[in-house]
């Protein structure tokens, strides 16, 4: 079984490449933020998608900065009701307000992509396109009177084939602080990275690509998984969910999510929905609400000496989703992921310019496989483990590096090769807007296997 | 009549008559408007001003700084308040200036800094890049800022002849020189 090795690693670190070449990571700089505030990206973001400590209180703040004053908001809202209407509810609809201008903003990604790899005849085979651009996302962003705030991205992407896709990639609204102290209760409605994993979604990573081990690593096999899959499976960890979630800061420091989504499952096969949670706890640094008090902090706002730990988990089930696959000897079969379970503890540690963070994580799926005639053929739980760490660091503000390292240990009992890569990232800020990338990608398992995509990214 | 005299001569001596003032108006060119021009007298040989006790207040506030542009005397201490409920930093990339840096500090506190010679220095928040303000440290005590229409006055100005500077963020500096004797009209075009 051993010499299966290398070609299933060339096959996962091809997924791996597809994954690079055709998925359209989200690009998430907001501009309409900028703009309302009439502030630099620098205020929230170390460099954009990348958010600084008071980027993340501007965000789990409900896209509100700390303590805001009317004064801050440099285009002032539309006022849906006076202020004393607030006294009439429910007798009249409780005043809200609409953002002065359209809050729309647009991040463009133009992306050589450079990939190297060996087939089984060991025949190097490579790929150079010019994705000009690779995609190009609208986004719209704000805040609707004192308590709701939204956010949705529409993304079109073209592909390497010439084909497009538009897809409606986030939309959701929150109320904050609806409830209870400040900062303590918000609701999230809608398409969303959920909180689970904020930090190492590559919603807010600092390098091109995921972190794929995490998201991307397929746990469907005969045996269990094997590899990365070439879409989204979602059955690792979600990337986007459809859901409803609960979050909150309390006590300045510690955070939590509860959420319910739609998992795998076909809403009509069943009415099942996903779980997931996460508490975790900031020491140090600035507090996760923006408070500051007690605390000392350089002027560059990327700067800080702090630690985040938590804990996060998910739950979900498959059931009356079927995978087909052949297995050697060419019989069809359907596998169910029927319960999936992760696991995983999280830590983000700051000390100035640098910023290291990752997960470990465990994942544990029942399996079902089914004959081509439906009956059962076999049953059985398999765990998988990954983990990542991630160094990012600001060399000069315009010039910051990255550094991550990935793994995933397939179960025992797919009897297939870890799955490791490196993936080494410069970036230079030509301006707060204007991004420059160089990202080098290496499979670690078949060493001469590689990509290195030069990407442009400019918002406004 | 003879007893008015000592009072007459002592109303000469209390200055008021013999000093005037320098207004008129700064015509920019290039920008949106023609407020933020600094217009002040140059150094007067062998004479020297002392700073005033008093601090001088630079605020930041709605992440702004107020004023714009801040004209002081050489040695005069200016206090940076922060207004806002979020952290700002005042720091000058200029070398006349110190490259100061101040830190950071939270809302209603306040740091000082003196600039002991005359200096055009940019004041900038690091937590805030957008941020932007001037500090104009002047070797005379007779200066005034533009209004968005350019005009200036500065008042109390000894009558005599003197170089009148105007310094500008943006545009490049002008100077004549004017003869004060009274209320005295000097207008000036600065450009890119």
């Amino acid at each position: 079984m051993r010499t299966r090795g290398p070609r299933l690693a060339l096959l996962a670190f091809a997924a791996g490449s597809m994954l690079m070449v055709f998925s359209v990571p989200s690009a998430q700089a907001i501009p309409a933020f900028a703009r309302k505030y009439a502030t630099s990206c620098q205020t929230c973001h170390v460099g954009f998608p990348k958010l600084n400590p008071f980027g993340e209180a501007f965000r789990l703040n409900g896209y509100r900065m700390p303590n805001q004053t009317e004064d801050q908001v440099k285009i002032k809202p539309v006022s849906l009701g006076a202020e004393a209407y607030k006294r009439m509810w429910p007798k009249a609809i409780y005043p809200s307000s609409l953002p002065g201008q359209v809050p729309l903003a647009m991040n463009v990604k133009m992306a050589s992509v450079y990939d190297s790899s060996l087939d089984d005849s060991g025949r190097t085979i490579t790929h150079n396109d010019f994705q000009f651009p690779q995609e190009v996302n609208l986004f719209a962003g704000g805040t609707l009177g004192d308590y709701i705030g939204f956010l949705g991205e529409l993304t079109y992407g073209e592909n390497p084939d010439g084909s497009t896709e538009t897809e409606i990639e986030r939309i959701h609204l929150q109320a904050d602080s609806f409830i209870g102290p400040e900062h303590l209760v918000n609701l999230k409605v809608g398409k969303f990275a959920p909180d689970l994993e904020d930090g190492f979604n590559e919603m807010w990573l600092s390098t091109d690509s995921g972190v794929d081990t995490l998201f991307t690593f397929n746990p469907i096999g005969l045996h269990g998984g094997t590899g990365l899959s070439e879409e989204d499976a979602g059955i690792t960890l979600p990337g986007v969910v459809k859901g409803v979630e609960l979050y909150g800061v309390g006590a300045h420091r510690f955070f939590y999510t509860v959420g319910v989504a739609n998992g795998l499952t076909p809403p009509t096969t069943s009415s099942s929905k996903d779980f997931y949670a996460r508490a975790d706890y900031k020491f140090g640094g600035m507090a996760l609400d923006g408070d500051t008090t007690g605390v000392t902090l350089p002027p560059e706002n990327w700067r800080e000496r702090s630690l985040r730990v938590g804990v996060l988990g998910y739950h979900g089930s498959g059931k009356g989703a079927d995978f087909a696959l052949t297995d050697e000897n060419g019989a069809d079969f359907n596998v169910e992921d029927r319960t999936y379970t992760r696991a995983g503890v999280y830590a983000s540690w700051y000390f100035d310019d640098l910023n290291v963070f990752g997960v470990a994580m465990t994942g544990r799926d029942r399996l079902d496989t089914f004959d081509a005639d439906g009956a059962l053929v076999n049953s059985a739980s398999h765990r998988f483990s990954t983990w990542f760490v991630q160094g990012d660091y600001v060399i000069l503000p315009p010039l910051q590096a990255s550094l991550r390292y990935e793994n995933v240990t397939p179960p025992s009992s797919a009897n297939a090769p870890s799955i490791r890569a490196l993936d080494a990232s410069l970036s230079y800020f030509f301006y707060a807007n204007v991004k420059g990338m160089l990202e080098y990608r290496r499979d670690l398992h078949e060493s001469k296997n590689y990509s290195l995509n030069t990407i442009l990214r400019f918002a406004f | 009549m003879k007893r008015f005299i000592p009072f007459a001569v002592l109303a000469l001596a209390a200055t008021p008559l013999l000093a005037g003032d320098i207004h008129g108006k700064v015509e920019a060119h290039g920008v949106r408007n023609s407020a933020d021009a600094v217009v002040y007298v140059d150094a007067i040989a062998g004479k020297t001003f002392a700073p005033p006790a008093e601090h001088v207040l630079m605020d930041q506030k709605n992440m702004e700084f107020i004023p714009h542009v801040l004209p002081v005397l050489a040695g005069t201490t200016v206090d940076f308040l922060n207004s806002d409920a979020l952290l700002h930093n005042v720091f000058s990339p200029d070398a006349c200036a110190d490259r100061m840096n101040l830190g950071t500090w939270p809302q209603g506190q306040k740091r000082s800094f003196t600039v002991k010679k005359p200096c055009f220095a940019a004041l900038l928040c690091k937590v805030h890049p957008e941020m932007e303000g001037f500090l104009a440290v002047l070797p005379t005590p007779y200066f005034a800022v533009t209004s968005a229409a350019g005009a200036y006055e500065i008042k109390d100005v000894p009558n005599g002849t003197y170089t009148v500077k105007v310094w500008h963020p943006t545009l490049k500096p002008a100077q004549q020189s004017v003869t004060v004797n009274g209320a005295t009209e000097a207008n000036f075009t600065i450009h890119k």
